[in-house]
């Protein structure tokens, strides 16, 4: 026994040793995302996305925290988004967030975050007052605004020598919002809007405007909403024997358009934020483990945004330390970070003012991005089609 | 007869005021494990041993004291969680539901008028609160008061058609006006539409509540104990005027309406009149209930004020005990703080949070805390 005891205490402490080196302090990171309700599959693709940066993050040996994400599930209600928020918000062993699918949540929850200097990153939410409506220092946002989409889509339309327009939007915020955007960028582009159309979400019936735009004679015609109605109205354009070149936004980039449309859907243009993950180095890595961790859920198509989320505050942790302030400070400075979206640069509201816009067109049933299509070598036309 | 001792009733209310504190600051799997167990164990032994008998005759024996004890350990429970923001907001939205409850009450279980759109008297007074503190300078309470009448007398609207229909058809033409409320609010741009509307602060003789209590260079206390203590005496007042009106002689006239109305008429009760009183006073504090979370929650929208909240509502009353307003305490526990608890289990919780609540109402019929049939003291 005594001659044992020695080995015991030294094999003990040993291992303490090696404890001590290897224990990380633990940091905390937020999500708060929608995971029950009906977006649950967007808050599901995020939150597995967020915590799949988590986990690379600490099987890295060079990392100097071991993270970990505290989700939480705002059921896309602004309620319940408040009340989770605070939650986070006033643990102080939170250093920051990967915040919000819904702009609604989000709009009532930026309070929440300014009052106890949470510096936070938006990954789903597109409303522009989420950032640009206070000055909020700790809001920051890494998927793009409407306002980027429409400054994109109205340059590139215009630069393709279009001249009149005619702009159907549905009466929602998201198609006020995309309709408010793309006339004033358009404006200023020199392209002219003869008509303007605001219809419910949910109308069947389009004769009294496409009758009316046939008679406007448009080149374009805008299309601010989403899919269902997005197909309603191309169908009904064939109809009335409209040819101008139909014109959407990022609400109908979905396979339920195509095939709600069939050879319909041939040269339908349209808009998204953020490459397309396969086309950036990082996307297909992201891509890649996404699969190799087995989610039963796809990322969706906010998901490499909560990634890249997470990643920028891991990045802002290692470099300053955990505490909210310092963190936020590097968060405001964010310029040219690769990521997989692309490069991220925060304006003075946190904006990430490059998002890069994907242009979209329908080639032969699929969404194509348009630089790789026949229609931008030329061998097919929009118009001609 | 013996007088029965004052100190079951007293320990009865300080372990209360103690266990809801101890959940609101638990935090670990297991800290939250154990109290449900205990929790459980308590019902258990309690419905064996006759503990609520117990409870109940000492504190009717000494009611004068028992009551303000009560009280007075809710604020203590609320002083202790000075530092807490985030279980203070807890709390302000287990009371808040209280309130809304004890309107439920009165509709529900006294006068047995059908209610499935209370988030929706919750809502019109939480946008009554919106619009008047953002566009006038009226002093807060009186907002308050004034959304609590804005939402009875936009409740009146349903009166007619809730006279003329019974059982399940009152209850569907409640549901419809739910859903009619949240369309309006959507469509309407001046109301901030899907959107929602910020709304700014309680203020009480120039105390702003937003601001926090800084006690020295070290210590500040949560700016949601304004919120909390102002939410608590709002429900003083609220549970006074409930458990008033059901001693009283109105009391009476409700319960002999619901039980049997034709037998209530032909002892000259007027039913059509009981049961507009009974929803306008349920409508009412619903109203006060949605105006206190406006002002708490600082933003508002449609989407807060559904139907599912409608019925979140509905099963707080019936869980605690239809009728009984001492049962809304544990009933909001369970259905506000519980599934906060459970997030731990992400989008699993609500799956665990609905089979536990099955599993309560089938070990408790009739509710955590059942209505006693009334008694007359010799």
């Amino acid at each position: 026994m005594s001659k044992r005891l020695p080995y015991v205490i030294a094999t003990a402490l040993l291992a303490s040793l090696s404890l001590i080196a290897h224990a990380r302090e633990t940091v905390k990171i937020a999500f708060i995302g929608p995971l029950t309700g009906g977006v649950a599959a967007n808050g599901l693709g995020g939150r597995n996305s967020a915590e799949l940066a988590v986990k690379l993050r600490n099987a890295d040996p060079k990392a100097k925290y071991h993270y970990e994400l505290l989700v939480l599930d705002d059921e896309c209600k602004p309620n319940v988004g408040v009340q989770v928020a605070t939650k986070a918000a006033a643990d102080n062993d939170v250093i920051a967030g990967i915040t919000h699918y819904c702009s609604t949540v989000a709009m009532g929850t930026v309070d929440v975050y300014h009052r106890f200097g949470l510096p936070v990153i938006v990954w789903g939410a597109v409303l522009p007052d989420i950032t640009y409506g206070n000055n909020y220092k700790e809001i920051h946002r890494v998927n793009g605004t409407m306002i980027n989409q429409n400054e994109v889509a109205a340059k590139f339309m215009t630069g393709l020598k279009f001249k009149r327009w005619a702009i159907i939007h549905d009466t929602t915020d998201y198609g006020k919002g995309h309709d408010k955007y793309f006339s004033e960028f358009l404006k200023k582009d020199g392209g002219q809007i003869v008509g303007d159309f605001g219809v419910t979400a949910d109308q069947q019936d389009f004769s009294a405007e496409l009758t009316r735009i046939k008679e406007l004679k448009p080149d374009v015609i805008y299309f601010g909403g989403i899919t269902p109605l997005g197909v309603r109205i191309r169908s009904q354009m064939d109809k009335f024997g409209v040819k101008a070149v139909f014109e959407g936004t990022s609400g109908i980039i979905s396979d339920a358009f195509i095939e709600g449309l069939g050879p319909l859907a041939e040269g339908v243009v349209a808009f998204r934020e953020g490459a397309p993950a396969d086309k950036l180095p990082g996307g297909k890595m992201f891509l890649k483990e996404y699969a190799a961790a087995n989610y039963s859920d796809p990322p969706e198509a906010y998901g490499p945004f909560a990634f890249a989320a997470t990643n920028l505050v891991i990045d802002a942790i290692e470099q300053v330390g955990p505490n909210r302030k310092k963190v936020r400070k590097v968060l405001d400075r964010t310029k040219d970070h690769d990521s997989v979206v692309g490069k991220i640069t925060f304006d003075d509201h946190g904006q990430n003012s490059v998002p890069l816009i994907t242009k979209f067109v329908v080639q032969d049933g699929k969404w194509v991005v348009w630089e790789d299509s026949e229609y931008a070598s030329g061998k097919r036309s929009l118009t001609g089609r | 007869m013996r007088t029965p001792s004052i100190l079951p009733a007293l320990f009865a209310t300080v372990a209360t005021a103690a266990a809801v504190v101890l959940l609101l600051l638990a935090d670990q799997e297991w800290e939250v494990a154990t109290m449900a167990g205990v929790a459980v164990a308590v019902l258990l032994g309690g419905m064996r041993l006759g503990w609520g008998e117990t409870v109940h005759r000492s504190a009717t024996a000494h009611r004068r004291i028992v009551t303000p004890v009560t009280w007075l350990a809710g604020a203590v429970a609320i002083f202790l969680l000075r530092e807490h923001n985030f279980e203070l907001l807890m709390l302000c939205t287990v009371m808040i539901f209280m309130i809304a409850g004890l309107g439920l009450t009165v509709q529900f279980g006294y006068a047995g008028v059908v209610n499935f759109a209370a988030a929706a008297f919750m809502g019109i007074g939480a946008y009554t609160t919106a619009v008047l503190m953002n566009s006038t300078a009226l002093p807060h309470p009186v907002v308050i008061l004034l959304s609590g009448l804005v939402s009875a007398v936009i409740g009146s609207v349903l009166l007619l058609p809730l006279l003329r229909t019974r059982g399940h058809y009152a209850a569907l033409i409640t549901i419809a006006f739910g859903i009619l409320f949240r369309t309006f609010l959507e469509v309407n741009d001046a109301l901030g539409g899907p959107q929602g509307l910020k709304v700014p602060g309680l203020e009480l003789f120039g105390h702003a509540f937003n601001d926090a209590i800084e006690i020295n260079d070290d210590v500040e206390w949560s700016f949601y104990l304004n919120y909390a203590a102002g939410a608590l005496v709002v429900l003083f007042l609220a549970y006074e005027l409930v458990r008033r009106i059901e001693r009283s002689w109105m009391g009476l006239a409700l319960d002999a309406v619901r039980l049997d109305e034709t037998a209530a008429s032909a002892f000259g009760l007027n039913g059509a009149a009981w049961k507009i009183t009974a929803f306008s006073i349920g409508n009412f504090l619903a109203g006060v209930a949605g105006s206190l979370y406006a002002t708490i929650t600082a933003f508002i929208a449609p989407a807060s004020f559904t139907f599912s909240d409608s019925l979140i509502l509905v099963s707080i009353v019936i869980l605690g005990g239809l009728g009984n307003p001492l049962g809304l305490l544990p009933a909001a526990l369970v259905v506000v703080v519980l599934p906060e608890k459970l997030q731990v289990i992400q989008e699993y919780r609500f799956l665990l949070f609905a089979i536990l609540v099955i599993a309560i109402l089938l070990l408790r019929p009739g509710g955590l805390i059942p209505r006693r049939a009334r008694e007359y003291p010799e």
